[in-house]
């Protein structure tokens, strides 16, 4: 019983009025963005940062940032179903089977399916986060500067080799990300560093104006690269619940994408959408009828919805316990903790343990609320959906620039905005993956510090990076990460070369 | 696409190199007692390093030989930045209000090619609802102009 009396704790504030009421705002934000196609998590939370600072009290608006996110893996699905389009990038693998579901007629059975898995996904997750986050959180004070130095380094480097195709580029833009940070003053000794003389660069940049920058009007530009067309499925969406031979055919599926889902976001860089991705292959890996993948399996509708879920929760595990966030939008949480004066990582939990019983217990409560906001009004998100892009699109970059200007009152943040939103979109274009860039701006300040603190402890020695056990042990698979990387960059590259022909021509 | 590639891998090592040699004037210090310019100098020198090494992976003949923009997919982000970059600097001059209220005629003629109904009811209310969100419900200072 002593066990769960902080989580009994972290309940009796989450349910006060207030945190309820921000908590079905958040749930209700999440899900909106969720299914409106153009929007993801992290820009919306980057959006509302502003009104979280506004709001004060650092558990309630945690709360509702928190909801946004893991809403939006709920809602994401319906866009998938009934459109075709992923409503955000976690349910892409969703349209697949979704869609001829619902062109088959069985949209319902196939929201019903996504928003019951997200649930049992969800809670399975948070029930994880409830366990493993304490211990994890006792073992991370043992870290001094040199094993968090090479936490963030292995960190940076999961987030770069999981983000994308290509590593070199992922690397590129942690580096960038890194650089960016380190523009302003020098915490340590005062100096100015790379400002140009321009008084706006003298605070650094700022992470706000940084990250709707890049996600939140570099997505909108790309957007309007084409005209949104999609064809909505129409028809009356019924028997939402599934049948007893549904739950036959899916159960293990959902077992399967929530264990998937656990594990991938415990790792920096996985995230809800490399765990949808493999939980759908896995599926179709061990499914005795792979053909049937593709045609409208509801096995590939419930284990990518259950992962993605499952993800979203235990992605506040690294970063409520290590302060290392693994994807863009829990980088955008672990601002607004800053934000709130909150630190996160192996201390959060000592030093505001109501802050963070309360964002747990209320994850519990949110998943409740995603279920019946998911299920009974799945009609007024279809309603939504009817709304054209092409009015929502100013409504969306005008509440960026409200919320950049609103920070300090600056209108030069809104042209620096603008100017990251333009950088977002070339990078994008480029193939280049944005997420390592904003992980790595987030993380360049506590790796400068703890990098500085290390080396001032060893009097300038830079074996203690290699001589303390857990930093090796992580700077080690660094190292073997990086080795893999080009041996199998190698032996593609070789495998892809032209057969020469023994016979001349 | 290579030749995008090549370009930006040629920025980025630029960018690295420059980057090091202004990090290495802030004060390099020693490993002892690193300087302002320690943690840059390292980066800006991987930075380099890495773009270089990509640079040549990017160069030879294109096997993918992709557009970077099909057809004119440029042009409506093109006058989104620019419709964006020239509302930062309105709304100093002119004020939240009108700037807001311009912002969505031009993003709905220029960029949506809407119709006239709909361009001149979003753009009324779409500035009146922003107006009595943030100005008056949420609070926020926003720029005043000539009008408002």
């Amino acid at each position: 019983m002593d066990a769960f009396s902080p989580l009994w704790n972290g309940f009796a504030l989450a349910v006060t009025p207030g945190n309820l009421l921000f908590a079905l705002i958040g749930a209700t934000l999440g899900t909106a963005v969720g299914v409106l196609p153009g929007l993801g998590p992290a820009a919306t939370i980057s959006l509302l940062l502003p009104l979280s600072y506004a709001l004060g009290n650092s558990v309630t608006s945690i709360i509702m940032l928190a909801g946004i996110y893991y809403g939006a893996m709920y809602g994401g699905s319906t866009t998938s179903i009934l459109l075709n389009i992923p409503g955000e990038a976690a349910s892409v693998v969703t349209c697949i089977d979704g869609y001829q579901m619902a062109k088959k007629g069985r949209a319902g059975a196939a929201l019903g399916m996504a928003a019951i898995g997200s649930f049992i996904a969800g809670t399975g997750g948070v029930v994880g986060l409830t366990f493993v986050a304490p211990p994890l959180s006792a073992f991370a004070l043992k870290f001094g500067p040199a094993e968090y130095f090479s936490l963030t380094i292995l960190g940076l480097m999961l987030a770069t080799y999981l983000s994308g195709k290509s590593v070199i580029k992922g690397v590129i833009m942690a580096i960038l990300g890194l650089l960016l940070a380190t523009v302003g003053m020098d915490p340590v000794t005062g100096n100015t560093r790379y400002t140009f003389g321009l008084m706006i660069l003298e605070d650094g940049f700022d992470f706000l104006t940084l990250g709707m920058g890049l996600f939140g009007l570099g997505e909108i530009f790309t957007t309007l690269e084409q005209k949104m067309k999609a064809e909505l499925v129409t028809t009356k969406i019924t028997n939402l619940w599934p049948t007893l031979k549904d739950w036959a055919i899916s159960k293990w599926s959902v077992v399967r994408g929530s264990l998937i889902g656990f594990f991938v976001g415990l790792l920096p860089g996985g995230g809800a959408v490399i765990a949808s991705l493999l939980a759908y292959a896995v599926e179709k890996r061990v499914s005795k009828e792979p053909e049937k993948f593709g045609t409208g399996a509801l096995e590939g509708v419930a284990s990518p919805e259950s992962a993605n879920n499952a993800a979203a929760s235990a992605s506040f595990i690294p970063m409520l316990t290590l302060g290392i966030p693994g994807n863009p939008a829990i980088a955008m949480i672990f601002a607004a903790l800053l934000i709130q004066g909150v630190t996160p990582g192996p201390l959060l939990i000592k030093e505001h343990p109501d802050l963070f019983w309360a964002v747990i217990a209320s994850m519990y409560i949110g998943n409740v609320m995603l279920l019946v906001l998911n299920l009974p009004l799945v009609g007024l998100w279809v309603q939504m959906l009817k709304v054209p892009y092409s009015i929502l699109a100013p409504f969306i970059v005008l509440i960026c620039s409200i919320g950049v200007y609103s920070m300090k009152n600056d209108v030069s943040d809104v042209a620096m905005m603008v100017i990251f939103g333009v950088l977002g979109y070339i990078l994008r274009k480029l193939e280049f993956e944005l997420g390592p860039l904003l992980l790595a701006f987030v993380l360049g300040r506590i790796l400068e510090r703890s990098l500085r603190q290390a080396l001032l402890i060893s009097r300038g020695d830079i074996s203690i990076f290699v001589t303390k056990p857990i930093s090796a042990f992580l700077l080690g698979i660094v190292v073997l990460m990086i080795l893999i990387s080009i041996f199998w960059s190698m032996y593609t590259r070789f495998k892809a070369r032209p057969v020469p022909s023994n016979g001349r021509a | 696409m290579k030749r995008w590639e090549r370009i930006a891998a040629a920025i980025l090592t630029f960018i690295g190199v420059g980057a090091a040699a202004i990090a290495y004037d802030l004060g390099f210090g020693d490993f002892n007692h690193p300087g302002p310019g320690f943690f840059p100098f390292w980066l800006s020198a991987i930075l380099a390093l890495v773009s270089s090494v990509y640079l040549l992976t990017r160069l030879g003949a294109d096997s993918r030989r992709v557009p970077l923009w099909e057809r004119d997919t440029w042009v409506r982000p093109s006058q989104a930045g620019v419709v964006m970059f020239l509302y930062a600097l309105s709304l100093a001059w002119i004020g939240f209000f009108s700037s807001t209220f311009l912002l969505f005629l031009v993003w709905l003629i220029l960029i949506e090619r809407e119709k006239w109904l709909t361009i001149i009811l979003v753009s009324t209310l779409g500035t009146a609802c922003l107006y009595l969100a943030f100005t008056v419900f949420l609070r926020v200072p926003l720029p005043r102009g000539a009008i408002f």
